[in-house]
């Protein structure tokens, strides 16, 4: 069975007493230990689809279950949203704004374990010292604090506080945009690692399809709240587009491809 | 025929209770009628030097400069009031960002107007017409609804063109975009891109294009600066940009993914203490 189970979605926001169709139904399923890619531009409703998801877009209609579960309710904490916590965790684009910036890193890693009750402080300082290690910081970033880190060291320490509660999804909206091309590259490089050690389930968001295409197996180009193509890897590699949205986008990621 | 910026030695460094900090150490370049690219990482010093050409480095920094001259005039020793003449018409700046550098609380239209009123005494009506036909100039479609919009009432796209409209009204010399297109979706920045094209080849503007991405200011831009810890490590044309020869231009190049690239982790970059030097 599909580890991640989206049919029929769609995700209605009312504006000024107008509703905004974000999501206009959509199909996908996510086997378990497989990469997804959702690629797009801003406003094709693709980061509506990750936050439906986990529980932060209400689902309008249809079904989005993850382990045949739907997210908790909007707004409310309860038992079944700790679970939930602990089967899926999300990655946010801005490390600048996902981070309390009043927290010290081993406070924003240990929270997870202090709300779930997991472990006495011993234990919980052992783990977040390997936290640490397994995104590639060493001990001496445990007591700073978010404005003291660099953009990449903020996202290490983001997908850090994802991943304390060993989670088997990773919901990943944009995790390197906000980075430099070298800081991005060590950060899908880590992500890369951590879902081969692990055996995580990426659903990951991008504009870039050169990113995706980098980190996922299959991926869906949505378009104003649809997905009007799925491709895996190597159709795309072969050129095998039928639409000519995805060629289009295609053609301007590749304006941006590197020099060999 | 006489360069339209020249830069030398140009240093910015701010003092700061920990110590002295120096964002750009010795810059040098000049500028004609082209589009030059200054590319590197955040921190590199790009916009500092963007924000010293003019004038706008706020105390505690500090900006010196051997030579910093447009047009012949040395902008070091111009005073505030006519270096404020300046930036109004001759010289102008697009910041990345339009959520945080339009005014939230004014209409686009009274914007766009405010300084064709005051400064070049335009009647209301007539400044009115100068901005709805730069909107258009922009590729708004719906210019009049646009006017009478708030910033927040826009797409970042939107509000990126609004910005460039409004920094090319007075139609400036030397135009310095900070990462214009980086909030952009890649169909909306091509738009831009033809927008500061049209301009450089029609109007005979200077363009520096400050942004990290260092293939799309290849494609776009007729030289490229790549600047490292506060200096400028290679100079070449955008067309050489395949033979680069410096480690950290070469290194920012392959991080890449490319699409039907291959799948083992990417290659990163080692930094070497010596670039700094």
């Amino acid at each position: 069975m599909a580890l991640i189970e989206i049919a029929g979605l769609e995700v209605v926001f009312a504006a000024r007493g107008e509703a905004v169709r974000a999501v206009r139904g959509i199909d996908l399923s996510v086997e378990p230990r497989e990469s997804f890619g959702l690629v797009g531009e801003s406003g094709s409703g693709k980061s509506t689809v990750l936050r439906a998801l986990c529980g932060l877009a209400p689902v309008s209609a249809g079904r989005a279950l993850i382990d045949g579960r739907a997210p908790p309710a909007l707004g409310r904490i309860g038992s079944r949203d700790r679970a939930f916590a602990r089967r899926v965790q999300m990655v946010f684009q801005d490390p600048y704004g996902s981070l309390h910036p009043r927290h010290t890193v081993d406070r924003v890693l240990s929270e997870p374990l202090l709300v779930h009750g997991l472990g006495g402080r011993r234990e919980r300082d052992r783990r977040v010292e390997a936290a640490l290690q397994d995104v590639g910081l060493d001990a001496s970033f445990r007591f700073r604090y978010p404005h003291q880190l660099s953009g990449g060291q903020r996202q290490r320490v983001a997908v850090a506080r994802a991943l304390m509660l060993e989670p088997s999804v990773l919901l990943l909206d944009e995790p390197t945009s906000a980075l430099d091309a070298s800081v991005q590259a060590e950060v899908l490089n880590l992500l890369s690692r951590l879902r081969e050690e692990r055996g995580l389930t990426f659903l990951m968001v991008s504009h870039d399809f050169a990113v995706i295409d980098h980190m996922c197996d299959r991926l869906a180009v949505m378009q104003q709240g649809r997905i009007v193509e799925v491709l895996d890897r190597e159709a795309l590699a072969r050129g095998a587009v039928r639409e000519d949205y995805t060629r289009a986008l295609l053609a301007a990621s590749q304006a941006h491809a590197p020099v060999q | 025929m006489k360069p339209l910026l020249e830069v030398e030695d140009l240093k910015v460094a701010f003092d700061t209770p920990g110590g002295r900090v120096e964002a750009v150490r010795g810059v040098s370049f000049t500028l004609g009628r082209e589009r030059l690219g200054i590319v590197g990482e955040s921190g590199s010093g790009k916009t500092m030097t963007g924000r010293a050409i003019l004038r706008l480095v706020q105390p505690p920094g500090r900006v010196t400069a051997k030579r910093l001259a447009f047009d012949g005039r040395d902008l070091l020793s111009l005073p505030e009031r006519g270096m404020r003449a300046l930036r109004g018409r001759r010289l102008a700046m697009v910041m990345q960002d339009p959520k945080y550098s339009l005014n939230p609380v004014m209409t686009v239209g009274r914007q766009l107007t405010e300084g064709l009123r005051r400064r070049d005494r335009l009647s209301a009506g007539a400044a009115r017409r100068r901005a709805v036909a730069m909107l258009e100039a922009v590729q708004i479609r719906d210019p009049e609804r646009v006017m009478g919009a708030y910033p927040h009432e826009l797409s970042g796209g939107m509000g990126q063109r609004v910005m460039i409209a409004m920094m090319l009204i007075p139609e400036p010399d030397l135009l310095i975009a900070d990462e214009p297109t980086s909030a952009l979706d890649v169909t909306v920045e091509a738009e831009v891109l033809r927008i500061l094209d049209g301009l450089v080849r029609e109007r005979g503007l200077g363009l520096i294009f400050i942004s990290h991405d260092l293939p799309l200011v290849a494609r776009f831009c007729d030289r490229v600066l790549v600047m490292y810890a506060g200096r400028v490590v290679e100079s070449l044309a955008a067309s050489e940009l395949e033979q680069a020869r410096h480690p950290y231009t070469r290194g920012l190049l392959r991080c890449l993914p490319a699409v039907g690239g291959p799948r083992g982790p990417l290659p990163t970059l080692r930094r070497d203490p010596g670039w700094a030097e």
